[in-house]
């Protein structure tokens, strides 16, 4: 175990290495962006890993916690100042809805079984859809509004940066949760619902707080996408939005924080990448039909996804040298 | 009053579509205990190959016919496929007919293209009776006798015929079923098949109803079925002919009085009811 660690994390260090000094070696602004959508997706897709892969829990309105944090954010920096303090504001309030929104709902609809939850989810974010299509006072409708951002993140290097550090700070903090008692419960709902509750464990709290955390994570993720676009329309409410992070956790693997960000730079690269082709063959136009396929395969051969399946691989070797220890142990006891 | 007679026309005309997707959707939950999110996409293939074969021969008793062989075929290839390897477990249920329904709906816009694809009515449905002010449009008659009349048949089949008995009894103990020397997995996929026939029956009668028909409307209506489907209460069917009913209902009234809440009036009836009830309006018993 103690080996497999040390070569995840110098892995991970060369790899933190090499996203630093990135910008200063290749700095195409197209590129820069793409990757700054990669952390940010990376984010969004942790947060859908939180109720997923740690809780069990499947959600479909994930859409809305990330909508929430992309409109306050645009809103409030378009009706007031583009400056540092209210993009500050922007994220305060969209969290604060985002635990109003989850707790309601999760309130509503945990106890109940999954496909319940994932249902309400869905309607509730298909109502925030349409609220952001009708009330076009506040949003402009379906074609949304460009605005000014902060004149800290205007340089697009700056911005990769900051946007890095939240990805990282994000991991070890999603990171420290799950390691905490309160993740050891989350666990322990996904593995056993009915064992964890005849524990002592009000189950619902747990579920309800996850989703919570799920929630305001997303609307971060929310708020830094549409500042990396400087335009907010409703798109960031659909169904898609919520199937990317989907997409991105289960193939980068689903109960790992590392898969999720993995996911989201495999499935970013093959998205620009396969809209480069499209110019070549119109067939690539319909690249989500290959995002498809390879999602029902993942979900049926690989279930664990890039991630988990080398921590599984991992696993499986220290596990025969551990046994060799333990007798080891015994005989010269 | 008239203005009454009207809106509660159209409503379970809306109904009446939703329930035909609905009832799928249930049989397909009720029996078998799979979540088939991509139940909008067999509504959206039905419908993209009605209205293609109602264009070819210009019939569209055949369009019907061929849309519900469409609905047959892509529930044996989805069941043999999709499903079957994720029996009994609801999460990965989930996940996978929600991929499928990617491909589904992505396929749609390869065969057909990307562009919405208007759908005409027949001559013999087009146009409306005129009773006093009250107006009686043709089609929208047709489509709630047509709900009718499927709700009518899968009663009697399930209640009355062997059938029947044999799907109720696979509802209440698969493996007794299977003891008894039924093969419970060709249940299953006919169960299956059938339920897919009837989403895209309601594709291909949606077609002229709403004038045009485009890829993203799978979802759309998958929606709106999965959420009378909770009303109703998973797995019964007078309980999703009634949501289905109500939704209807509700969405046709709240179109005309209250226009700004129309659309939120489905989610907020969800809402309400899975805070009062949350198993549903009617509760299967098993």
């Amino acid at each position: 175990m103690r080996r497999y660690f040390q070569v995840s994390t110098m892995a991970m260090a060369l790899v933190g290495f090499m996203l630093v000094v990135l910008p200063s070696i290749y700095d195409s602004r197209s590129f820069l962006i793409l990757m700054t959508q990669i952390f940010i997706f990376a984010i969004f897709a942790m947060s859908y890993d939180i109720l997923l892969g740690f809780t069990g829990i499947v959600s479909f309105g994930h859409a809305m916690f990330f909508g929430i944090g992309a409109y306050s954010t645009g809103v409030i920096l378009d009706r007031f100042d583009h400056t540092l303090p209210y993009f500050f504001l922007a994220i305060l309030v969209g969290s604060l809805i985002s635990t109003f929104i989850s707790f309601i709902v999760g309130l509503l609809t945990l106890r109940l079984k999954s496909h319940y939850y994932a249902m309400l989810t869905l309607a509730f974010s298909g109502l925030f859809l349409v609220a952001a299509e009708k009330w076009r006072t506040l949003t402009k409708g379906n074609d949304g509004f460009t605005f000014r951002v902060p004149d800290v993140m205007i340089d697009r290097t700056t911005f990769y940066f900051i946007c890095l550090a939240l990805m990282l700070f994000v991991y070890f903090f999603l990171k420290r949760i799950t390691q905490s008692p309160f993740g050891k419960v989350m666990l322990a709902i996904r593995e056993n619902e009915q064992r964890t509750e005849s524990l002592g464990f009000t189950i619902l709290h747990y579920k309800v707080l996850a989703s919570i955390l799920a929630g305001v994570t997303a609307s971060l993720a929310g708020s830094f996408y549409v500042m990396s676009l400087r335009f907010v329309n409703t798109s960031v409410f659909s169904i898609d939005t919520t199937l990317d992070a989907l997409l991105m956790t289960i193939i980068g693997g689903v109960g790992t924080l590392a898969g999720p960000i993995l996911g989201a730079g495999l499935i970013e690269f093959a998205h620009h990448w396969l809209t480069e082709l499209a110019k070549e063959h119109p067939i690539f136009e319909r690249w989500l039909i290959f995002f498809g396929i390879l999602y029902i395969v993942a979900v049926m051969f690989f279930p664990a996804g890039i991630v988990g399946t080398i921590q599984k691989w991992g696993r499986k070797k220290q596990t025969p040298s551990k046994k060799q220890s333990i007798e080891k142990h015994k005989a010269a006891g | 009053m008239d203005l009454f007679i009207n809106l509660t026309i159209n409503g379970l005309a809306t109904g009446m579509l939703v329930f035909l997707l609905a009832a799928g959707l249930t049989l397909i939950f009720g029996l078998m205990d799979v979540l088939n999110f991509a139940h909008g996409g067999l509504f959206a293939w039905g419908a993209y190959s009605g209205v293609w074969v109602y264009t070819m021969t210009n019939s569209f008793l055949i369009a019907i016919a061929g849309a519900i062989g469409t609905g047959l075929v892509l529930g044996f290839i989805t069941e043999k496929i999709i499903i079957q390897p994720v029996y009994g477990n609801h999460v990965q249920q989930i996940l996978i007919t929600l991929g499928f329904m990617l491909v589904l709906s992505e396929l749609l816009k390869v065969v057909w293209g990307p562009n919405q694809i208007s759908a005409k009515t027949p001559d013999y449905l087009a146009g409306s009776w005129e009773i006093g002010n009250v107006i009686l449009i043709k089609y929208r008659l047709f489509i709630i006798i047509v709900g009718i009349i499927m709700f009518l048949c899968i009663q009697f089949i399930l209640k009355r015929t062997k059938v029947g008995l044999i799907v109720r009894a696979g509802v209440m103990n698969k493996d007794m079923v299977q003891a008894l020397g039924i093969n419970i997995k060709r249940v299953f996929m006919l169960v299956f098949m059938v339920g897919s026939a009837m989403a895209a029956l309601g594709g291909v009668l949606l077609a002229p109803y709403s004038g045009v028909i485009h890829a993203e409307m799978g979802m759309e209506f998958a929606i709106l079925a999965f959420v009378v489907v909770v009303i109703g209460g998973m797995g019964s069917f007078p309980g999703s002919l009634f949501a289905s009913v109500l939704v209807g209902l509700s969405g046709s009234f709240m179109a005309y009085y209250l226009p700004d809440l129309s659309l939120a009036v489905n989610m907020l009836l969800m809402a309400v009811v899975l805070i009062f009830k949350p198993s549903g309006l009617f509760v299967v018993k098993g």
